[in-house]
């Protein structure tokens, strides 16, 4: 909708007479700058792409074909640098902690925006209070805690100190307020329990909130490097997540390459395959959270 | 008087399953919000007067040290040269990026609102690499900029940008302005979108010229939009920490050019296993980031951003 109303401004700008001309030679200028912008931002990706099939000799080659063609770098990395374990640990992190954070977040938000209880304000206070706790904050009291109760160099103080976000609490709760009353009303008169109506009436109704957070949540984690290298870096590369992966990589091989090259499209392909599939969710997503939150 | 007596029983019921419904309620209520409640009480709360609290001891990889409380570390920090250091080059590199990002996010955002083929295209491709992680897009950055890499090649030089004291700062710099610009594009199309097209009918009928229309009417129109990317990108800029631990390999070298306060924090825990210190930088850094941010809001985030 909003989209139209642009469209109708160019439109109406282009109805007056005499600008036809310096319209044709607007276009063209715009269409070149675009160009050259568009290549700016693809010129490094498909470079890095084509690097990857390149052995490490011809790396330093400003030449577009690989010569020789080879796909030693991809298995190379995979199973010699254990990027295939690397994958699948980000995997299994970016799901269960998106699978966490969408359950619990629109659990909380549930609670906060349609269940009454004493010291709710109180309580939503100390939600909005912890994003004004920055990691470099917490860091250390969390390294603390975490290794006296054993919990670093493995997966679950990764996931326990992500389990849930202010942020997403947030969304799905302004979300949900959004929702009519007459949903649950209608649950509630059909006997249903709070989880139930929870689970059955108000989830399926904030899907698209739901859609939008899964979306960001899975990207955080997955590109997540801070946390990773805080509880991981110090251990064994077998909880390497994918970045901390390719830093580590790149730290003791820094010529190699190809190798690099491609452990940097494995870390970003996942991201872009979500992204080309649901651009509509990453796109009003971002908007709708920076501008509330 | 017969009939009230009669009613009173079932209003009563009445008011004491009512009760009951608002006490099911609240106790849903509390089941609900205990684990998220939890999460936040005990990784955000709790930590952030931990954190305070370590800061006024000695305090190693094996937890507190002999010696009791002080102020000591926070001494040691505030006279760290090294300190300093990291705090010019966030300040350098947070003056340097934020005008930039924000002049890329706006033109890309003129660009793309435009009525042109592919604009949904150009849309996806200018914000990518936003959401591209910042590890790949760093190693993919250093490959491209290394001494015999592509850059070089093509204007025929040799500086290694992203591992040179002079030019590592603004090499990053251009690197985020690069990837976040697609972001701040998509906020700037929002705000251009929700701008009212008879804003831009009467101006072309006064015959208005586009640069003129844009700086006289787009640009100021838009301070909304302005002001809340300068106060989110720029906070955002002050926490960096990802491009210089890669590009340095966590050393925040050469000579300190990549030294960032966070980069700090890491360090003194993880580097010289000094938490007292770590802590005590992370207490000061908030402090700084949160008077900046008061400062800001006070003055220009006042404007409808909040």
């Amino acid at each position: 909708m909003m989209l139209q109303t642009a469209a109708t401004a160019a439109t109406a700008e282009a109805y007056i007479p005499g600008r036809a001309r310096s319209e044709i030679a607007r276009k063209a200028f715009l269409y070149a700058i675009l160009l050259v912008v568009a290549a700016i931002f693809f010129v490094p990706f498909l470079w890095t792409l084509v690097t990857s099939f390149k052995t490490i000799p011809d790396s330093v080659n400003v030449t577009l074909i690989p010569h020789p063609w080879t796909t030693a770098a991809w298995h190379e990395i995979w199973t010699g640098y254990s990027f295939g374990t690397f994958f699948k640990n980000s995997i299994f992190l970016a799901v269960v902690v998106t699978a966490c954070n969408i359950f619990l977040g629109g659990l909380g938000g549930y609670a906060f925006a349609r269940l009454r209880f004493p010291g709710r304000e109180l309580l939503f206070l100390l939600v909005l209070g912890t994003l004004m706790v920055p990691d470099q904050l917490r860091l250390i009291p969390v390294y603390v805690m975490l290794t006296n109760w054993h919990l670093i160099g493995n997966f679950s103080g990764y996931i326990l100190i992500n389990l849930v976000t202010a942020t997403n609490l947030f969304f799905m709760r302004q979300y949900f307020l959004t929702i009519p009353r007459d949903f649950e009303e209608a649950a509630k008169l059909d006997g249903a329990s709070y989880f139930k109506t929870f689970w059955r009436v108000m989830l399926p109704l904030a899907l698209p909130a739901m859609s939008a957070l899964v979306i960001l949540q899975f990207q955080g984690t997955w590109n997540d490097f801070f946390w990773p290298l805080i509880l991981f870096g110090q251990g064994n590369p077998s909880h390497y997540t994918i970045q901390l992966g390719l830093a580590e990589l790149h730290f003791s091989y820094s010529t190699l390459w190809p190798q690099i090259c491609a452990g940097s499209i494995l870390a970003i392909l996942p991201i872009l395959v979500i992204f080309l599939v649901f651009q509509r969710y990453f796109i009003s997503g971002i908007v709708s959270a920076g501008v509330k939150g | 008087m017969a009939t009230t007596t009669a009613s009173d029983a079932p209003l009563s019921r009445i008011r004491t399953s009512m009760l009951g419904a608002r006490l099911r309620e609240a106790g849903w209520g509390y089941a609900f919000a205990l684990a998220p409640i939890a999460v936040f009480g005990l990784f955000f709360i709790y930590p952030f007067g931990y954190a305070i609290y370590i800061s006024f001891f000695h305090w190693g990889i094996l937890g507190k040290q002999p010696g009791g409380a002080g102020t000591f570390n926070y001494a040691t920090v505030l006279h760290d040269p090294v300190f300093h250091t990291a705090l010019k080059n966030v300040a350098e590199y947070t003056v340097g990026v934020v005008p930039l990002e924000m002049a890329l996010g706006l033109s890309l955002a003129l660009v793309v609102n435009q009525k042109i083929r592919g604009r949904n295209f150009f849309r996806s491709a200018f914000y990518f690499p936003s959401i591209a992680s910042s590890v790949a897009i760093t190693t993919i950055a250093l490959y491209i900029f290394n001494s015999d890499g592509l850059f070089n090649r093509i204007i025929g030089s040799s500086t290694p940008w992203f591992t040179t004291a002079s030019t590592v700062t603004w090499a990053i710099v251009g690197l985020n302005a690069w990837t976040t610009s697609g972001t701040v594009m998509l906020f700037y199309l929002a705000a251009l979108q929700s701008i009212p097209t008879e804003v831009y009918e009467a101006a072309a009928l006064d015959g208005t010229g586009a640069w003129r229309t844009f700086w006289r009417i787009t640009f100021p129109l838009l301070k909304p939009a302005h002001f809340f990317v300068l106060v989110v990108f720029g906070i955002g800029a002050l926490k960096v920490f990802d491009q210089q631990f890669i590009v340095s390999g966590g050393s925040g070298g050469p000579n300190y050019s990549t030294f960032t306060p966070i980069l700090y924090v890491y360090n003194a825990a993880f580097q010289n296993f000094d938490f007292g210190v770590a802590a005590a930088a992370g207490v000061v850094y908030f402090v700084v980031i949160f008077v900046l941010t008061i400062i800001q809001r006070l003055t220009v985030g006042r404007q409808e951003i909040a």
